[in-house]
């Protein structure tokens, strides 16, 4: 990124980044400095890119037609803590409105790739078309500025996203890598391939330790471009650390906004896995497709009662020092650290056992590791396979594919094995098609063709609203938990407001489960980029991009009809739920009303933009 | 005079404001003189009952508070820290 301010240091003109431009089919490689239109350019991450997919007109996401947009936020690869983010947009496999546009989408993966891609010299890479056979590309650093380059990719084909990452770590010193799996090459069966990001302690250990960029099915669409893998090679460039940058540092690491992803010996509260226990408190935590039984089972997979058995490790993505990772090893019989098994995160372990009806934690473990082995978005695959358990469980005689219900490991597993490896592309294609196709679409757990994450739809009447997956771009899904409050002023106002505002750094670059605050954001752009905005000039432009998405979506062909939850929820109301059903049609009818009331004239106002 | 410190979750209703100093002689009396200032904490500080928020933790100089020790006794220069014991994904 380069700045040429005259005078303010907020013009947005002033700033250019850099973009390679790269025609698979052709193999020409266009580079260039591209001069910000706005504030949200300058961010950068799906600010960016989504003014570029605005552009298009892509009616299918497997055409050439479709780009896929690697890019960086303005802090990736700064010296602001967690400032490691790599983003990946497209239009998505797996996200599509009922009249079968692909919908715009981005995933966001962390450790050192983006820093890796940044130090090449660029900020952004897009790939058009497609490759005529499957390749790995090259991306490096020289004196010249920054090259890429075509390899072919034979050696990759069939290698799990691990493999791959370990086989180019073999022959590119200095480089990190990004990696599809089995799934993205079987995109046309699984569209709900991640692209895996290489970490440093994967490359230092030989562990299957991978980030990802996970929703959406951004790895499908690398895999129908034939694109298997790419380097980033690059020497590290860190600047020297700012004490201004230091104090912002040691606030986010120390301070109360990273304490629930610290270790309890750090003053912490262990990571997302505990989020259980809270939940549970209320019966929120998802059992058998989102249905909370009541009955306790929750527990077995809290951490106090997983931990005595294996050994769990708090380890970080690069120079990060919140170590949110809680790594599981095999305990060995003098309790040393054995065999590494997964990563547990919440979101991954209830929806492969908890909601899966598994409640065993070296089930989970084996279903993870496969999931990430195979390269597959956890969250939609267990919301997918819940959703066949409860199918089979409705119809015990007449079940689909291999009869999987509730609490059956073996067939969980052959069902992830099948979604990632194109034997059942009823999974791989996620929740949306299949409940369309049995023509039960009741329990079907997605809103927009978007599996939920693992938090109950029945406490969260925002998930509509969510641009880029419930839990990752609408900061509503744990307000009833956190407040108790279910009145429809507090719901509208949530999610016009506060909600919406939780993908700022998914511009900037940063993770947004640090707790960086908007204060410590606008003092790093300034110290790191030179940019001076104030917190309303930058919370201005993440609203803007938010409603870009809107926008977007509506001309993917989204209804008003679309913006819902699934019929069951209001239909069944369940009573094992700890705070009365809130979620009727009515009061939903009323939200959607208040909501629409607020966005209806940004999305105008923005699509006339647009055509200006 | 103790400080509180607290998540964005706070901040953002706040003006974005991330920690106050307040008047207190216990945990508990500081989190009321908090939410005495800014009443739009109140629900995410306590419970109906009056009692704290079952979701919310008390840090007191980086030691986690158990939840009877609401009225242990602060002074000028502590800090309470209170995060929700639910976040991320």
């Amino acid at each position: 990124m380069r700045t040429s301010f005259n005078g303010s240091r907020s013009e947005p003109g002033a700033v250019a980044y850099s973009r390679a431009t790269v025609d698979l089919a052709s193999r020409d490689v266009r580079f260039e400095d591209v001069p910000c239109r706005n504030l949200e350019d300058v961010l950068g991450g799906f600010g960016r890119s989504f003014q570029i997919l605005a552009e298009r007109t892509v009616t299918h996401a497997y055409t050439p037609e479709n780009p896929l947009i690697i890019n960086t936020g303005v802090l990736t690869a700064s010296n602001v803590t967690t400032g490691l983010r790599t983003y990946f947009s497209a239009y998505s496999p797996l996200k599509a409105s009922d009249k079968g546009l692909p919908a715009a989408m981005w995933s966001a993966g962390s450790c050192k790739f983006g820093p890796k891609l940044k130090w090449t010299g660029l900020d952004e890479v897009i790939l058009e078309g497609r490759a005529d056979a499957p390749v790995y590309l090259v991306i490096r650093h020289s004196e010249a500025g920054p090259q890429i380059a075509f390899e072919p990719a034979g050696d990759l084909v069939g290698l799990t996203c691990h493999q791959k990452i370990m086989w180019l770590k073999e022959r590119y010193t200095d480089a990190h890598f990004a990696a599809i799996g089995p799934a993205g090459e079987h995109y046309e069966d699984c569209y709900m391939a991640s692209v895996a990001l290489s970490t440093e302690n994967q490359l230092r250990s030989g562990d299957d330790k991978c980030r990802w960029a996970g929703r959406g099915g951004m790895g499908a669409v690398m895999g129908y471009k034939r694109v298997l893998a790419i380097v980033a090679q690059a020497p590290d460039k860190i600047a020297k650390l700012k004490p201004e940058i230091r104090d912002i540092n040691k606030a986010v690491t120390s301070g109360p906004g990273s304490r629930k992803f610290r270790e309890k010996e750090k003053g912490g509260l262990g990571g997302t896995w505990s989020n259980y226990e809270p939940l549970e408190k209320f019966h929120f935590v998802p059992q058998n497709n989102f249905r909370p039984t009541g009955d306790g089972k929750p527990e077995l997979m809290f951490r106090d009662n997983v931990q005595p058995n294996f050994v769990v490790k708090a380890e970080s993505c690069f120079r990060c020092g919140i170590s949110c990772h809680k790594n599981v090893y095999e305990k060995n019989e003098d309790g040393t650290r054995g065999t590494f098994l997964a990563k547990f995160d919440y979101e991954p372990v209830n929806l492969l056992s908890t909601n899966l009806g598994i409640h065993d934690p070296r089930k989970a473990a084996t279903l993870i590791a496969l999931v990430d082995r195979l390269g597959m978005d956890n969250i939609s695959l267990g919301t997918t396979i819940s959703y066949v358990m409860d199918y089979n469980s409705r119809h015990p005689d007449a079940p689909i594919l291999n009869g999987a219900t509730f609490g059956d490991f073996e067939k969980a597993r052959e069902l992830v094995e099948g979604a990632g490896t194109g034997r059942f592309p009823e999974v791989g294609r996620g929740v949306k098609r299949l409940s369309q196709s049995l023509g039960e679409t009741g329990y079907a757990m997605h809103c927009k063709g978007l599996e939920f994450p693992a938090y109950q739809p029945d406490t969260n009447p925002g998930y509509p609203w969510a641009i880029a997956g419930g839990h990752m771009s609408m900061a509503t899904y744990m307000a009833v938990a956190l407040e108790g409050n279910t009145s429809l002023d507090y719901w509208a106002t949530l999610i016009t407001t506060r909600g919406l505002l939780f993908v700022r750094d998914d511009l900037l670059g940063l993770c947004k489960f640090a707790g960086v605050t908007g204060d410590h954001a606008v003092e790093a752009l300034k110290q790191e980029a030179g940019i001076e905005v104030t917190t309303a000039e930058m919370l201005a432009a993440v609203r803007r991009a938010f409603v870009r998405a809107l926008w977007l979506e509506r001309r993917q062909g989204y209804e008003r009809a679309e913006y819902t939850l699934p019929s069951e929820v209001f239909d069944r109301p369940n009573a094992n739920l700890g705070v009365p059903p809130f979620v009727t049609r009515e009061f939903f009818s009323d939200l959607s009303d208040r909501v629409w009331a607020v966005f209806d004239p940004e999305i105008d106002q923005m699509a006339n933009g647009m055509k200006a | 005079m103790p400080r509180i410190r607290f998540t964005n979750l706070f901040a953002e209703r706040i003006g974005g404001v991330n920690s106050v100093d307040v008047q207190g002689a216990t945990v508990e009396s500081s989190l009321h003189a908090l939410t005495d200032r800014h009443p739009d904490l109140t629900p995410l500080v306590w419970a109906k009952d009056g009692a704290l928020n079952s979701v919310m933790v008390l840090f007191l100089n980086d030691r986690q508070l158990g939840a009877r020790e609401i009225g242990t006794s602060v002074g000028p220069g502590d800090e309470i820290d209170i995060v929700p014991a639910l976040e991320g994904g």
